[in-house]
């Protein structure tokens, strides 16, 4: 999919649809959008639907920020609860490490 | 213009067909200008076979790394495929390769009737459930086996991870990977997708299939693949008709394509409701129709498609359903979507005129999937001097098939020459060339 192949419109509607995509715990879709929708929305001079496209990047952007930090504080807690409270710990885990031989 | 050529590849009607209008309009055009175009034409299509090497190296990259630093994929666990029931271990030379061969061709029966059944549910128009089958496949490799990867992947490594953050991980992957395959998505992206998709199915069928069987299963499918493609009434070239007969694009959705189809026709003349079939989609089949248009603007990429199976299998546990993707593909010449549909709207002349395609290749995932599984199984025996003759031979068989392609202009299956090149020099390199070398270097005879 060339974003340059596509009108404007539905580079718009396209921005719009990955966003409301990306509500449903989907921040890799909302990076996906701010990266792909980029170049459109800061670096182009100013056509119709930029502003939207520039409300849609910017919420995305920062939608996966905020899902980033709470994933990361989560890990730090995980790892550093997980020898400590290791009865809760071993439910959560989906890999057991072996140690070291 | 030309008329009475078979309309396969857009390269006659996108590239050539403009220059030929003009030469009806100037019969004076010189004989070098005709041998230009072709030149251009050959030249294009070199490029693209180079585009395809990518891909198809990193994807058997990716094999191969997982195959030398995962030990799950290399081990033999005494689980196998439903498809394959002979697996006894038994030392008598005789017996493996009976046995190999009946596993494959169990295999190959399977593979022949889910291919029959795709041509069925195509011919009668059963769009819905083939694209609900492409939808559940595609869910279940990008989840499935995506999970017994990186379960193998953390345990090798020891790392510890919990539940929530893997599920996370998973749905965020798997659903990122449908939007892109079956919807809309950064070309890249798509890209990376379909590799990562190619190769977790290729380690899948490394690891679930018994050692001799590997190296039958993959001869047996390239003798099928160059039947069902070249064969008057093979299944695939059917298909192919079928849907030049009614002018659709086939399954654009498991094809791996080095450039962008447009599903829209650009310059604001055109309807944006034009449908997919509007698309000048070349002929695919399990060869890329390479088309090139040496064209000043290259305001559209088309690629040739080729459709190879795409085989996704469940496991052992749970009761195995073997999908396919159609084998080989064609789609239509892009001028007969044009040409069928001039009443659509008479833009469409204007379109044709405007937009040069620069004609991608396309390669259809099966070939990308047997590819690495050959690779991949002779990487296990731990020697590089196989591994990377078998590399270089697929690559050149990869670059022999589609010079043929720019020479027939017909669908080709890339399987064959590819596949036989690999296990000639896997034999040869495993049985002669590794221990002429090693021999060479005992006794210090430095070639």
């Amino acid at each position: 999919m060339n974003l340059e192949r596509i009108r404007d419109t539905e580079k718009l509607d396209l921005c719009r649809k990955y966003f409301y995509i990306g509500c449903f715990c989907l921040p890799f879709v909302w990076l996906v959008n701010f990266v792909w929708f980029f170049k459109h929305a800061y670096k182009r001079p100013h056509f119709a639907q930029q502003e939207l496209i520039r409300k849609y990047t910017t919420f995305s952007i920062i939608g996966c920020i905020i899902w980033t930090i709470l994933i990361v504080a989560w890990n730090i807690v995980f790892h550093y609860y997980r020898t400590s409270y290791a009865q809760y710990a071993d439910y959560l885990s989906f890999v057991f490490p072996i140690g070291y031989k | 213009m030309g008329s009475n050529r078979p309309p396969v590849s857009s390269i006659e009607l996108e590239d050539i067909s403009a220059e030929r209008r003009q030469r009806s309009v100037e019969p004076r055009r010189s004989r070098s200008h005709r041998r230009e175009d072709e030149e251009k034409e050959l030249k294009y299509g070199a490029a693209h076979v180079i585009r395809l090497f990518v891909p198809v190296s990193l994807c058997m990259a990716l094999v191969i790394f997982t195959m030398n630093t995962i030990g799950y994929f290399s081990r033999d666990d005494g689980i196998y495929l439903v498809y394959t029931p002979f697996h006894k271990k038994t030392d008598n030379t005789a017996e493996k390769i009976a046995m190999s061969f009946g596993n494959a061709f169990i295999v190959l029966g399977v593979v022949v009737v889910m291919t029959s059944i795709l041509i069925g549910l195509y011919y009668f128009r059963f769009y819905k459930v083939i694209h609900g089958w492409l939808l559940l496949s595609t869910v279940m490799l990008l989840s499935m086996f995506t999970t017994i990867y990186l379960q193998q992947v953390f345990e090798t490594y020891n790392m510890a991870v919990d539940y929530i953050t893997y599920s996370f991980f998973l749905w965020n992957f798997a659903v990122m990977g449908m939007i892109c395959i079956h919807w809309k998505g950064p070309l890249y992206l798509q890209q990376i997708y379909l590799i990562t998709v190619s190769a977790l199915m290729a380690l899948i069928l490394i690891k679930y299939m018994p050692d001799w069987t590997v190296w039958t299963v993959l001869g047996l499918i390239s003798v099928w693949d160059l039947i069902a493609v070249l064969c008057p009434h093979g299944p695939l070239r059917m298909l192919v008709e079928i849907s030049q007969q009614r002018n659709e694009p086939i399954f654009p959705a498991l094809i791996y394509s080095s450039t962008i189809i447009y599903p829209y026709i650009l310059f604001g003349a055109v309807d944006s409701q034009i449908p997919d079939s509007d698309v000048p989609l070349v002929p695919s089949t399990n060869s890329t129709a390479a088309s090139s248009t040496a064209g000043p603007s290259n305001s559209r990429n088309e690629t040739a498609v080729r459709f190879a199976p795409k085989r996704k299998k469940k496991n052992q546990e749970n009761k195995p359903l073997m999908q396919r993707t159609p084998e080989s593909s064609n789609e239509q010449p892009r001028t007969q979507q044009r040409r069928s549909q001039p009443s659509a709207s008479n833009q469409a002349v204007e379109v044709v005129e405007e937009i040069v395609e620069d004609q991608g290749i396309k390669l259809g995932l099966g070939d990308f999937i047997f590819y690495s599984v050959l690779v991949g199984k002779a990487s296990v025996y731990g020697d590089w001097n196989t591994t990377i003759s078998c590399y270089v031979a697929i690559l050149v068989g990869l670059a022999f098939t589609l010079m043929l392609l720019a020479v027939f202009r017909k669908a080709l299956p890339a399987l064959p020459i590819s596949i036989f090149a690999g296990m000639v020099f896997y034999f040869s390199s495993r049985e002669f060339i590794t221990p002429f070398m090693n021999e060479l270097t005992i006794r210090q005879i430095v070639p």
